[in-house]
């Protein structure tokens, strides 16, 4: 059994730990996402446009557990946290602004330009948005610019997609890790 | 506020336990004297060195908000570490020296700040460093190289990444040679050789890569310094003559003040910290900030502009394998400064190691792909890509400052400030050698190269050295010139960036500065118990 969990969670390549019914449960995002594990920070219809559109840009992102990872982070302590937006200019104390003034005004454009959300729209449509974000016209939007938020979405869904050992081997890149990323973020 | 809960007594209190910190720290202990280090970051370990971009986040800055402005700001979240070992402890190890023209930058050319040192001064320091820790290299192979012993080890291998970019080099008769790496091609005083994994920025958990963790920092341990993390100095304390230092005040996780004596402090908490720390410690002596009469802390604050150039190849790169820092150099334009609009030296660092995720990594050179097209330019790109990274030379320009911001962090302090912009001049510079990056990856057979953003790489200045009190804020040992026992170690004493990766230089003036404070003015011979 413990050969298992360690096996289990050298392949999972990232993990989180999620609290259920009082009980910290250890698991990869990819594994939080198949099993539907609940979330600390955000809401029902932030998670669905963060699934939504994370894979429209980076395909593969909503199985491999974007929105567990994102939403792990968001509850976590400063120094603690691995989001990418560390780096990037935005003080701590306002990342999960960040995130809902993003995620929000996402959701919003999906339903201003075609009465849908983002996990029902066509993978044409999603495109339409996803150049109108990146696009120098003006849009409705009032969460951060709209391609920086993009460009951060990206980015974190490029971190659990690519930035696995799974993800290394997916794209052909041998991992050669000198300790690897087995335990709980 | 909490009360003031303990005063203790060291001979030397070191403020940061990174580059120079550490070798500060590792001096003093070696000759004798009771030295406390703290570090407001956590306690790092070589086994929390894991081998992931995502991982490594950890080892970047955590601690107080730094409100950047500019045309080209400094990245001090990316450029800065937490923890242990500071930002050496995810340094790409690329450890050339400046150039013998790179210190009278105003007297030479009219631009800038001369140093009060010149390279002359600075050689045997290298050398001594060099020793100690040991460097991968060639040294002939340097053409460019200023004097100084030659390297003792072999340089690392050339891999197929570097020998396709080279081809572009060559084509255009340039030159290239393998980059200093402080990074072991072979067994080096009981340290291990690299793996040529590219994980150096992860943290090098085998001790082949020269970080505080397996070199200064342990070895100050070993010689009986006490490394004290999650302590934040909130202030630097002195006597009423305001001429000396009596110690510092700092938090400790839980918010508890104390303070700690000592007659010597040296603050090596990197540049934008050190400059706000002295802001921070104002008093009734020192009203505009410790050692702050000339408005001249936080002043000249420096980032090497670099632009990184990327191609696909026909042929496989293995672009995973090697250092982060790269395989190969060049600094066949670095003599020649002024090069008409343009101004300053530069080099190129070639064939650096890649992986798929993070600022740096293969999905973040092109952010315009997305989509089903972001999964066929990553399958490719995984074993075809190639890059190198332009590092060009900033100017010391008084404007550029840090200053302390109207918000506090959670203990009370004025956050920092930190306003950057590079002149025209500089902005040449960076647009011609992108052009000529553009043209050798061309040459070298890459179909479609492109150019990455114009970033800022290194943080240098704040607390300059010099001549004068009228123009600087140390002596050339990194002393305060309105206090006579506070040392300021690191970057931010560079008067001029040059154009190479700067911790090497941080190392040798640490060293300078040790000896200086122990009373010795030529280099010791100490060095670490193996």
């Amino acid at each position: 059994m413990q050969h298992d969990r360690r096996k289990f969670l050298k392949s999972s390549g990232i993990a989180l730990s999620v609290i259920v019914s009082g009980e910290i449960l250890r698991v990869s995002p990819r594994s939080a996402q198949a099993a539907a594990l609940p979330y600390q920070v955000l809401t029902e219809e932030e998670v669905a446009t963060l699934q939504g559109l994370a894979e429209a840009i980076v395909p593969g992102a909503r199985e491999a557990g974007v929105s567990h990872y994102i939403d792990k982070q968001l509850g976590a302590a400063a120094e603690d946290c691995l989001l990418m937006l560390k780096y990037l200019g935005v003080p701590f104390a306002d990342f999960i602004g960040f995130y809902r003034g993003g995620l929000h005004s996402a959701g919003r454009l999906a339903r201003l330009r075609f009465s849908l959300p983002w996990p029902a729209l066509s993978a044409d449509q999603a495109q339409t948005l996803l150049v109108e974000m990146n696009g120098d016209t003006d849009i409705e939007w009032d969460g951060p610019p709209a391609p920086f938020f993009f460009f951060v979405l990206r980015a974190d869904a490029s971190d659990v997609v690519y930035g696995t050992e799974q993800g290394f081997d997916q794209i052909g890149m041998p991992y050669m890790a000198h300790i690897e990323p087995a335990q709980a973020w | 506020m909490q009360r003031i809960s303990t005063e203790e007594v060291f001979d030397v209190l070191v403020v940061g336990s990174g580059a120079a910190g550490s070798v500060i720290a590792a001096q003093m202990a070696r000759a004798g004297k009771r030295v406390l280090v703290l570090e407001s970051g956590p306690a790092r370990q070589m086994s929390d060195l894991i081998s992931s971009q995502i991982w490594a986040r950890r080892l970047k800055w955590s601690g107080a908000p730094v409100e950047e402005a500019g045309n080209l700001p400094i990245g001090h979240n990316f450029n800065a570490g937490w923890g242990s070992g500071g930002s050496a402890l995810h340094q790409f190890a690329v450890w050339p020296r400046l150039h013998e023209n790179d210190f009278k930058l105003k007297s030479d050319y009219g631009k800038g700040l001369d140093w009060p040192i010149e390279y002359d001064d600075l050689r045997p320091y290298y050398d001594k460093v060099q020793a100690e820790v040991g460097i991968s290299g060639d040294a002939t192979a340097e053409k460019w190289r200023p004097p100084g012993q030659k390297y003792p080890m072999a340089p690392l291998p050339v891999f197929a990444q570097g020998r396709l970019i080279d081809k572009g080099f060559v084509a255009r008769g340039m030159t290239t040679a393998p980059i200093p790496l402080a990074i072991n091609s072979e067994v080096y005083r009981g340290r291990k050789a690299c793996l040529y994994d590219g994980w150096c920025d992860a943290g090098c958990p085998i001790g082949a890569l020269a970080n505080p963790l397996a070199t200064y920092l342990t070895w100050a341990v070993e010689a009986g310094a006490e490394i004290r993390n999650e302590a934040t100095v909130v202030k630097v304390l002195h006597d009423t003559s305001g001429r000396t230092a009596t110690g510092v005040e700092y938090c400790d996780a839980d918010g508890a003040r104390h303070r700690v004596h000592a007659s010597t402090v040296v603050l090596a908490a990197f540049a934008v910290q050190n400059a706000r720390l002295l802001l921070a410690s104002a008093s009734e002596r020192h009203p505009q900030g410790l050692s702050n009469k000339n408005d001249l802390v936080g002043r000249y604050l420096m980032t090497h502009p670099a632009n990184s150039i990327y191609g696909i190849f026909n042929d496989e790169t293995q672009p995973h394998l090697g250092a982060t820092g790269g395989q190969l150099i060049n600094h066949d334009h670095y003599s020649q400064k002024e090069k008409g609009k343009a101004f300053g030296s530069y080099q190129w660092l070639i064939a650096n190691a890649l992986k798929p995720n993070d600022l740096l990594g293969i999905a973040n050179t092109r952010p315009d792909i997305y989509g089903a097209a972001l999964d066929d330019f990553m399958r490719k790109a995984a074993t075809h890509m190639g890059n190198m990274v332009f590092v060009g030379e900033d100017l010391a320009l008084a404007e550029n400052r840090i200053e302390l911001s109207e918000h506090k962090d959670d203990y009370g302090v004025p956050l920092a400030r930190a306003t950057h912009n590079i002149q025209d001049s500089t902005a040449a510079l960076a647009e011609a050698a992108v052009a000529e990056g553009l043209a050798v990856f061309k040459a070298a057979g890459a179909a479609d190269p492109w150019a990455g953003p114009r970033i800022g790489m290194h943080i240098m200045g704040g607390t300059v050295m010099g001549e004068h009190a009228a123009s600087s804020v140390t002596n050339q040992y990194g002393r305060l010139h309105e206090l006579d026992n506070v040392f300021i170690a690191g970057p931010g004493l560079f008067p001029s960036s040059g154009a190479v990766n700067p911790t090497f230089t941080i190392h040798a003036l640490a060293m300078r500065t040790a000896d200086h404070i122990l009373g010795n003015d030529t280099p010791s011979n100490s060095s670490p118990g193996q």
